[in-house]
């Protein structure tokens, strides 16, 4: 899997992916997953509102589908962001980043023209109108449009405008984390707290008549704790994201947050050798949805499918998944992390079922991939930033609620593999095998808990796995997560406890 | 536009806006991007852009601001939010920039024919290498080929009276193919990265590793849990090398984040290993004159048949640790502080063939591929996916995949018993073929 593969949170490959791909060079024009991570800026008002001319918009797409083409799409993003850390009870380093550009999309047939601009003149814009507009020659043209302003329904709600807070706001929740962190046990040696904050302003329009902008906020709140014990160390993490304003710290507090993430590493301390071989599993609630993400979630994307290389290509309205499996991509569900009102062409946002009571009902789409499936646009064509073609990407996507007690769940378990939470993993979606590592683990002996384990792999082919789920707990939660496809999304996971049969699990202790 | 002259100024307007001490980082750089499907292009993309990251001390506290809008404006209000900002981190007697005006000579980093090849060329690149991949019979899919290319320039200055520039390309293509038998795929991809255009492997040898990594693969067979050698193919090096680099990182050392934090001269793995990184190799993919802050690029001897012999820091780091820093910082682009890195990181060339580590391995694993983080660098654990062939008395004999590899990493670096002759120095990250010779095997 050297050229391609999606994973979440999985920062080491995704450098590889990106050094694989551009020969090592850390180029401008394509910053990379950290950097934007750990961007920013303190100038609030500079540009936050684009005051963009719609007919400079309309000239553009005119300019763009000039030598021929039937689509034409203009991005304009501006992103105001902060990253705060905070290591070894120091404030370390406050990142500010200003961000602004436009990308200028054409579409011919299968063809894509892609050409950005950092400067937003009008002279700029028609350049790069040219250049998109290469893979158009010679196609038939599509005549000039009139652009209407587009409505598009809300699920963002602000109460404390991040644009608003003073630093002090920001460094005080920073504060309460890390010392709630090193108050939890004395073996906490150190905390880390990442705090991120970014306005991103949008403004779209295209070849259809569409114009639509908006504003967005996002906070990113991460604590890791290393717990040190006699011969051994553990890093928790635990992490807190929301599309809201500063009240996500009066919902969720961020002593809470580190002390999940503390009592983590110090389970963790005591952990033995992962056992090897094939056992059932059973995943807590919360982020262990990235499992079926990344194995059944990526497969079920639009470009993979329009292409015909991937694992569930011809398998709509069949039977891929055990009955009590449905699964859900919903770009709705309020402030979450992988909530937006529109997608980044547009596209109102939905709840799709992709998978229900086993049978495989929608592929997530894009404009492009809806236009060669001939199904409909369901909200999915996303984009890290201007730099970017839109793709089809996930929002929050999770395994919908069953029935089971997750306590019957652990209890009818009489080995296997107890998984609390996971790490991240990828997966290849032409063959759907997939890989996760756990963060936290425990065996499973006579229906309960034991031993935590540490270095658990889960692998397998994602047929499999959803075909192997026998039981769903009725305790559906979320965590969130950054997706990588060759760009980075935010995105939430979610699931109930469930039990998966037979997983091949990799560890360096022979089975018992 | 004069970026060099630029990067001074700012560097003054820096301080008179109130920094004690200021670094400023341009970048500037243009890239190309193509796909292509079923020989037709897929997509064209195109852009140069720029940007400017400012990194500023004030009484010893420090922040950093980055944008991309060059307008006097925009600029002001940058700087001002890191001064700003600075008030409010933890003052630090370590934060000090480098003040080392020498440049490492390293030879041929750029290549002005890339931007002069046309572009029907590159996308005939693409073609091509499709085409001779999808050859096979085996091969039923393509999933795409691409060919990329890159220029980038940094002006680098600061206010110990630095400034400096250095100037990159790349380029690289590639192709990702499908084999496919009744309800099995398996999929295959190779690439070539180079400095020069003219330095790309042949279509011919790239669709052909493409190919054969995919049909090779078809009909493979599950294995029994055991313990038995594993053979690393230099695809699967930074499995091993990426744990090592992050747990060499002078602050993961320094923070206790570290399974390597207390090792120092000791002896880390087996003696048939050097792991050596060099800032300095001419074409290298990981080449520079000088690293992410401006300090000269070197060639150092990370571990030392065995023993470990130094960890990495850019300028604050070394600092704090009472070291020189080693010309290790590295940056993501314009938006990021300096971190800690490596330029072109690898086990140094053992001496026995290849066919020769296959041929003496009685019963073992030929990784191929590997999923999963590799060696976590807190912990030193190690557990992923994997896939490859199943060796039996000295030869292949027949696909595996859906094993699982676990271990601890001074167990496997102690472990490693013999090493390849077959480094390949045009990658950046890299082994040669190396065998350790007893890990815990997952399977049915």
């Amino acid at each position: 899997m050297k050229f391609r593969g999606y994973f979440v949170e999985d920062i080491p490959r995704r450098k590889f992916l990106q050094m694989s791909l551009k020969g090592g060079v850390a180029l401008a024009a394509t910053p990379s997953l950290m950097a934007q991570l750990l961007s920013f800026t303190g100038s609030e008002k500079a540009g936050a509102k684009l005051a963009l001319d719609p007919q400079i918009l309309s000239n553009t797409i005119k300019r763009a589908l000039e030598k021929g083409g039937e689509y034409a799409e203009v991005y304009v993003e501006n992103r105001i962001s902060r990253n705060i850390l905070m290591e070894e009870s120091k404030f370390k380093s406050g990142v500010f980043a200003l961000s602004q550009g436009a990308g200028i999309r054409v579409i011919s047939g299968d063809k894509t023209g892609y050409a950005y601009t950092d400067d937003i003149t009008e002279e700029k814009l028609m350049n790069a109108a040219e250049v998109a507009s290469f893979v158009a020659r010679g196609a038939k043209a599509t005549g000039p449009v009139e652009l209407k302003k587009a409505k598009r329904k809300s699920f963002i709600t602000v109460k404390l405008p991040l644009d608003r807070m003073a630093d002090e706001r920001r460094l005080e929740v920073m504060k309460r984390a890390n010392q709630a962190a090193l108050d939890y046990d004395p073996k906490i040696k150190m905390a880390s707290i990442s705090y991120y904050d970014e306005i991103r302003g949008r403004t779209i329009a295209n070849s259809e008549g569409l114009l639509v902008n908006d504003e967005l906020p996002l906070l990113f709140f991460i604590v890791q704790t290393l717990g040190v014990g006699k011969n051994t160390r553990h890093m928790g993490r635990e992490r807190l994201s929301r599309h809201s304003g500063f009240e996500m710290f009066d919902e969720v507090s961020p002593e809470e947050v580190a002390r999940t993430c503390a009592r983590e590493s110090i389970a963790m301390l005591e952990a033995k050798d992962a056992p090897a071989g094939i056992m059932d599993v059973v995943m807590q609630n919360g982020w262990g949805g990235v499992l079926v993400h990344e194995a059944v979630g990526h497969p079920l994307e639009g470009d993979g499918i329009a292409r015909k290389t991937g694992v569930f290509t011809g398998k709509m309205g069949k039977k891929v998944a055990s009955e009590v499996f449905t699964m859900v991509d919903d770009g709705t569900l309020p402030n979450f992390r992988g909530t937006t009102n529109f997608d980044d062409e547009g596209t109102q946002m939905k709840r799709n079922v992709l998978i229900k009571d086993g049978v495989l009902v929608k592929y997530m789409t894009d404009i492009l991939s809806a236009k060669q499936l001939k199904m409909e646009r369901t909200g999915n064509g996303r984009r890290e930033s201007f730099r970017y073609i839109p793709i089809p990407r996930m929002t929050n996507t999770f395994i919908q609620e069953g029935k089971d007690k997750p306590e019957d769940i652990l209890a009818s378990t009489k080995k296997g593999l107890y998984v609390q939470s996971l790490s991240g993993g990828s997966v290849n979606p032409i063959t759907g095998m997939f890989n996760f590592t756990c963060r936290e683990a425990y065996l499973i002996e006579d229906g309960k808990k034991t031993v935590p384990v540490k270095g658990a792999t889960l692998i397998g082919s994602c047929q499999d796995v959803i075909a192997n789920v026998d039981a769903v707990g009725d305790d559906l939660a979320f965590g969130p997560g950054i997706c990588g496809k060759g760009q980075a999304a935010e995105v939430s996971a979610g699931q109930p406890t469930v039990r998966i049969r037979g997983i091949n699990v990799g560890g360096s202790r022979a089975r018992r | 536009m004069d970026y060099k002259g630029l990067s001074e100024q700012l560097v003054k307007k820096c301080l008179k806006l109130g920094a004690d001490e200021a670094e400023v980082y341009i970048e500037s750089g243009r890239n190309l991007s193509i796909r292509v499907r079923k020989g037709e292009v897929e997509t064209v993309q195109e852009a140069g852009a720029h940007g400017v990251g400012f990194r500023v001390f004030v009484q010893k506290r420090m922040a950093f601001s980055s944008c991309n809008d060059f307008s006097d404006k925009a600029l002001k209000a940058s700087i001002e939010s890191a001064v700003r900002f600075a008030k409010n981190t933890t003052p630090d007697e370590n934060n000090v920039l480098p003040d080392d005006k020498g440049i490492t000579k390293v030879g041929k980093l750029y290549d002005p024919q890339i931007s002069q090849t046309p572009m029907e060329k590159k996308i005939e690149l693409a073609k091509k290498v499709e085409k001779l991949a999808m050859k096979d019979s085996r091969i039923t899919k393509s999933s795409g080929a691409s060919y990329s290319e890159g220029e980038e320039e940094i002006f680098l200055a600061n206010s110990n009276g630095l400034s400096k520039n250095s100037k990159i390309s790349s380029c690289s293509y590639g192709v990702y193919v499908v084999a496919e038998k009744g309800e099995q795929k398996s999929s295959g991809g190779e690439y070539c990265s180079r400095r020069f255009f003219a330095d790309l492997k042949p279509p011919e040898e790239i669709a052909e590793k493409a190919a054969k990594e995919a049909y090779e693969m078809l009909d493979p067979q599950m294995v029994e849990t055991q313990k038995a050698a594993v053979i690393f193919d230099p695809d699967v090096a930074r499995a091993v090398l990426g744990g090592i680099l992050a747990a060499i990182n002078g602050e993961r050392v320094l923070q206790g984040r570290s399974f390597l934090a207390k090792k120092m001269n000791q002896k880390i793995g087996s003696e048939l290993i050097t792991i050596i990184d060099d800032g300095t190799r001419p074409k290298g993919l990981g080449s520079k004159p000088f690293d992410g802050e401006g300090v000269p690029t070197q060639k150092r001897i990370i571990v030392d048949r065995g023993i470990l012999k130094t960890f990495m820091y850019n300028t604050v780091v070394a600092k704090r640790a009472g070291v020189k820093s080693t010309g290790n910082a590295s940056r993501r682009g314009f938006t990021s502080l300096p971190g800690i890195g490596a330029h072109n990181f690898y086990m140094d060339a053992g001496k026995s063939s290849r066919e020769e580590i296959i041929k003496k391995t009685e019963k073992g694993l030929l990784l191929k591929g590997v999923t999963g983080y590799g060696i976590a660098p807190v912990s030193g654990n190690f557990s992923g996916g994997a896939s490859g062939f199943w060796v039996e008395n000295g030869k292949i004999a027949f696909p595996a995949r859906g094993l699982t590899i676990a271990g601890s990493a001074f167990e496997m670096l102690n472990n490693i018993d013999m090493v390849g002759d077959d480094l390949d120095l045009a990658r950046s990250f890299t082994a040669p073929t190396f065998r350790i010779k007893l890990m815990q095997i997952g399977g049915k």
